[in-house]
């Protein structure tokens, strides 16, 4: 809890990610598809405060998410599993540094997010849907991986440095 | 042993050091248990100086006279054989229209959803029908006190019982996450033809019967397990500013 007080100002940026997400400006979409908003706050997190820190971090953005979605698919696994994969990059792997390797762990990130959500959609929906979703999947999560990934040098690498430099 | 390793100072840091905790997840959960009430909520109140404007509003109610005109021919059609079925005619339960400003968009992407700018405070209940110009949007889902969410018919998780009234050919249209949903007709061999206006089904239990949805784009006679189609929606979510909510 210590360390939440110390990191309060990006602890409370994340409350930004669902209304960022629910204001989806048009600006930054192609074709009604928008970056992924909760993979580009828990990369930088997540690589700077740890395994445990990340998880918990995940869970907690899955749970606001989901409230502000229709019923159906839960992102609480994907995040979960990036907050985990990304918390041990950051605590036992070589320091994340340059804005290409931000760049292709954020588009990773997005494609993991985005595959399970699709695999939740598949499941629920298997019996109504087979060929009419793979375009639209597919194309959903290639456009979204590339947005995120195209602004994780911007956004998350700006978030990393401010949470080394220990301004927030 | 117990005593010894929980002794009352211990507990007591115990719980001061998780208390915080308990509450931070036992207030997520409450926000996702409402679905977002609250939070949605407070979304509503800081956009509201950049809702969209009237101009959209009055192009809706005039879409809606028109609508409306096609809807006549349907209607007595229609009337002559609820006639024969007297409690069968839902529209009678159906009373006002609740217009409201579209808040936040999702149409693309995962979610296939719409955030309206009124709520449980205006009547508005789960279930409702949304009707944008000229046709059908979509249902409500869940609904916070200032706010609502949509269920668009693009969306995956949508079906609707629809049916052709030319010559009352029954289907379900299937949202599939592309801007033209699917029809699947319900007879192996239906007699429609590409341009046939496709509305509400009078069996449907969950939306009133004949409002229009949109027209037949194509159809796949040899698909199976049965004849298929595509869909384009008179009401694209994607242009929409403005919403009319259908109030039990």
């Amino acid at each position: 809890m210590a360390k939440l007080k110390r990191r309060s100002v990006f602890w409370l940026s994340g409350l930004l990610v669902p209304f960022v997400t629910l204001l989806s400006p048009k600006w930054l979409s192609l074709a009604g598809v928008g970056p992924c908003w909760a993979v580009l706050w828990l990369l930088p997190w997540s690589l700077e405060e740890g395994i445990i820190s990340a998880v918990i971090s995940g869970f907690f953005l899955g749970l606001i998410l989901d409230a502000i979605s229709i019923d159906g698919p839960t992102l609480i696994p994907g995040l979960v599993v990036l907050g985990f994969w990304w918390g041990w990059l950051g605590r036992y792997g070589s320091e994340i540094e340059g804005t290409l390797n931000l760049g292709l762990l954020a588009w990773l990130g997005s494609v993991i997010y985005s595959l399970s959500i699709w695999l939740q959609i598949s499941f629920i929906h298997s019996a109504f849907l087979n060929n009419p979703i793979s375009g639209w999947a597919w194309q959903t999560l290639l456009i979204q991986a590339t947005l995120t990934a195209v602004l994780a040098p911007l956004i998350s690498s700006w978030f990393l440095l401010r949470l080394r430099d220990r301004k927030f | 042993m117990r005593a010894r390793f929980f002794g009352a100072s211990q507990r007591g840091r115990l719980l001061r050091r998780f208390f915080p905790w308990f509450c931070l997840t036992g207030a997520l959960f409450v926000v996702r248990l409402t679905k977002g009430a609250g939070f949605t909520d407070i979304y509503a109140f800081l956009t509201r100086p950049f809702w969209p404007g009237q101009a959209q509003r009055v192009w809706i109610q005039s879409a809606l006279n028109a609508e409306h005109q096609a809807k006549l021919n349907l209607l007595q059609q229609e009337n002559k054989r609820l006639k024969m079925l007297l409690s069968l005619d839902r529209n009678s339960v159906r009373q006002g229209l609740v217009s409201a400003a579209v808040i936040s968009r999702r149409q693309g992407g995962w979610w296939h959803q719409l955030e309206i700018g009124k709520g449980l405070l205006s009547g508005i209940a789960k279930d409702d029908i949304v009707i944008g110009p000229g046709g059908l949007v979509g249902r409500i889902t869940s609904v916070t006190p200032s706010t609502a969410r949509v269920l668009l018919l693009t969306s995956p998780s949508s079906r609707v019982a629809v049916w052709i009234s030319r010559n009352q050919q029954h289907g379900m249209l299937l949202g599939t996450g592309t801007n033209r949903p699917q029809l699947v007709f319900l007879n192996s061999e239906p007699e429609v033809l590409p341009g046939d206006l496709v509305s509400t089904s009078p069996v449907s239990s969950l939306v009133p019967p004949n409002v229009p949805v949109g027209v037949i784009q194509s159809i796949d006679f040899d698909a199976l397990p049965s004849p298929n189609g595509r869909v384009q929606l008179i009401a694209a979510p994607e242009l929409i500013d403005w919403v009319q909510i259908k109030t039990r």
